[in-house]
């Protein structure tokens, strides 16, 4: 389950209540900040690492390190390289490492990472990620589309290629060369990771993505955007949480925008959201609120 | 010994024969597959140019399919190295290559 959303719009803070109500109902739940601004300390009131706290019954949270994660991935890379090209061990890789993590598409990459090693290593009823702020999270829905279109015309290219290879050592050698092409391998390894990550970003019955605004028409374009990205590679929101709202101020005009999609609305507390016993108190005031999840 | 000799010369002819024959086999092959093999190393140049490309500015993958593939792609590596080479005289390399002039 994804929360996404603008910066600021409480995507951390439905996250938590969200978490809580699945583990009250006797779910193991799992809570991943994946957001840098990573708000969820603040809101549980504890120190959350990259390690797992049970903060609750049922309930775990961690946060991704996302400049480790950069870090981890270039020294695979670094090390890799310097496997492959041994004489080359002379010249200090590293430096160029550290300009390489700024690079685009580093990032979104990384979060994938860490979302895959999760999904991967643990086991949980309900994966609950808080997402970073729109920019970083629609291309981190969009980094295995990409990729996929890319692998497809690098290994078709490199099919060709191995075709002719393949001509070139019969007519030379009077035999089909057997050898295996380690490009075509790693391209092949490349698509399969993309793929199940693909596959899992477009099951609407395992993947639920929450898009949540505030009443206010700067969060209800964006989100419009966000679904517009999402639908271009398939991913189906799953609701629309319009937050902080105010009956009494904002007339429901939000539904004519999103009408193809079913809208909760929470409305603002006047009460800071901090500390578990308060998220609790929130949740059972607003039970019935959650019951989309 | 008569004999002999007669078998000595004969195995040295067909001994001969052999060797110009493989000369001329490996010869024949050669050119059947150069203008294959020409094209097998430009196909190589374009896919490392594809996937190396962010290197010298051209538009690239995203940067983890080139930083996954890099540790495979030596022999793409030494080719664009040697393609800086003849790229200020690609035509030599094509006359060459039609074995024109």
């Amino acid at each position: 389950m994804f929360f996404l959303g603008k910066g600021g719009v409480g995507k951390s803070t439905l996250s938590a209540l969200s978490a809580l109500y699945l583990a009250e109902k006797g779910n193991r739940v799992y809570l991943v900040s994946m957001d840098p601004a990573h708000n969820q300390a603040d809101i549980f009131q504890k120190k959350i690492s990259q390690k797992p706290l049970k903060v609750d019954n049922n309930l775990l949270i961690s946060e991704i390190n996302l400049n480790e994660l950069v870090k981890n991935y270039l020294k695979q890379v670094e090390d890799n390289i310097n496997n492959a090209y041994r004489y080359l061990t002379a010249f200090n890789l590293e430096q160029y490492t550290t300009i390489i993590k700024y690079s685009p598409g580093i990032e979104e990459y990384a979060l994938l990472l860490g979302f895959n090693d999760i999904v991967s290593q643990f086991t949980a009823n309900y994966f609950i990620f808080d997402m970073p702020p729109t920019a970083l999270a629609v291309k981190f829905f969009n980094l295995p589309s990409l990729s996929m279109l890319w692998l497809e015309k690098l290994m078709q290219l490199r099919h060709e290629i191995i075709k002719k290879r393949q001509i070139i050592t019969k007519v030379k050698f009077g035999k089909k060369e057997t050898e295996t092409d380690k490009v075509l391998q790693q391209l092949t390894t490349q698509k399969e990771f993309y793929n199940r990550i693909q596959n899992t970003f477009q099951n609407e019955n395992t993947t639920f993505v929450n898009i949540v605004v505030n009443p206010d028409e700067l969060s209800y374009s964006e989100s419009q955007d966000i679904i517009s990205s999402l639908r271009n590679i398939n991913v189906k929101p799953k609701d629309i949480i319009i937050n902080k709202f105010i009956k009494s101020e904002h007339i429901e005009k939000s539904d004519a925008r999103f009408a193809h999609l079913p809208i909760q609305y929470f409305t603002q507390m006047n009460y800071p959201l901090i500390g578990i016993d308060t998220l609790k108190r929130c949740l059972h005031e607003n039970y019935d609120h959650f019951s989309f999840l | 010994m008569e004999y002999r000799d007669k078998k000595n010369a004969y195995n040295k002819i067909i001994n001969f024969i052999k060797d110009k024959w493989e000369l001329l086999d490996q010869s024949l092959r050669t050119q059947a597959v150069d203008v294959i093999e020409w094209e097998y190393e430009e196909l190589q140049h374009i896919f490392g140019l594809l996937v190396l490309g962010s290197f010298i500015g051209l538009p690239a993958p995203p940067m983890q399919i080139t930083l996954d593939l890099m540790p495979a792609m030596e022999k793409e590596l030494l080719l664009m190295l040697e393609k800086v080479d003849t790229a200020a005289g690609p035509l030599s390399e094509l006359f060459s290559l039609l074995k024109i002039g």
